[in-house]
């Protein structure tokens, strides 16, 4: 069950990145940027971060905890 | 190693057992157990009868040591290799986890002459934990990756703990079968046993965590 919502996928589509190109950027591995979008993994705050600025929206945006 | 190196491997393996196997037959037929029974070496003088014996040791001690060799230059190239990526393995080492089964061994040697020590390479059956290991091979370690090793590493060492403390609580008392040194035979079956498990279950763990993935894996 994901502990939180995840709108990654909309940022990055929005960015015209792949999971692909976002995960070079933010040095994780493909799988990793796909589990996110899905919301079955919890990032470190320095990846929320890095991803952030990768797709250049605000962390809070992009990783929804109730 | 390419693949006709491996399989030249595992040959040479299999041909070493079978040969040792047969050299044991012959000295216990036709040679009085000469060789495989402990005998007094002070006093030893060759027979040409011996000579199969010998020869098949001589290959079997030599194939261990070409093992030991494959295993140190594998171990030496993969800390050459970039610290954040998996080492570069192939999934067929997994096959080393055969020589688990020389640990029954132990129960046939022990009737014959008392040793224990065969019991120890029960410990090979961990190796079979090769199969997964060389499915990540080389992969990048991301923190993900490295969060589920932290994961997979916990509850194989829980696991062969538990198993190990209650072992030691059950056999502790010294009395199985009412002998001290059958609770011993015991005891050392159980951790060996438990010690490969902690090794194959942490692979095992590491690659099903990364791996499973029930909406399956797509770019979106």
């Amino acid at each position: 069950m994901p502990e939180f919502e995840c709108r990654l996928k909309k940022y990055r589509q929005l960015k015209e990145l792949t999971q692909e190109q976002l995960a070079q950027q933010v040095g994780v591995r493909r799988e990793t940027i796909m589990r996110l979008e899905k919301a079955q993994y919890n990032p470190s705050l320095k990846l929320a971060v890095d991803i952030s600025r990768a797709v250049d929206a605000p962390i809070e945006e992009i990783f929804i905890f109730p | 190693m390419n693949k006709r190196a491996w399989k030249r491997t595992i040959l040479l393996g299999v041909g070493s057992v079978l040969l040792l196997a047969a050299a044991s037959w012959y000295t216990a037929v036709y040679n009085d157990s000469r060789l495989l029974v402990p005998m007094d070496f002070s006093t030893y003088v060759f027979q040409l009868r011996d000579l199969p014996m010998i020869l098949a040791m001589a290959l079997f001690t030599a194939y261990i040591l070409y093992l030991v060799v494959l295993l140190v230059r594998v171990t030496l190239r993969s800390r050459k290799q970039d610290a954040s990526r998996t080492r570069a393995i192939r999934p067929q080492l997994g096959f080393l986890g055969f020589f688990g089964f020389l640990g029954f061994g132990g129960f046939w040697t022990y009737a014959f002459n008392g040793a224990i020590f065969p019991f120890v390479f029960f410990m090979f059956f961990g190796f079979f934990g090769f199969f997964y290991e060389g499915k990540l091979s080389n992969t990048f370690m991301d923190e993900r990756y490295r969060e589920n090793q932290r994961r997979a590493q916990l509850a194989a060492s829980r696991t062969a703990l538990s198993i190990i403390f209650l072992a030691t609580l059950l056999l502790g008392q010294g009395r199985l079968l009412g002998s001290l040194e059958y609770t011993l035979i015991a005891y050392v079956i159980v951790v060996t046993l438990a010690l490969a498990l902690e090794m194959f279950l942490a692979e095992y763990l590491l690659y099903h965590y990364d791996h499973d993935d029930p909406a399956g894996e797509s770019e979106g």
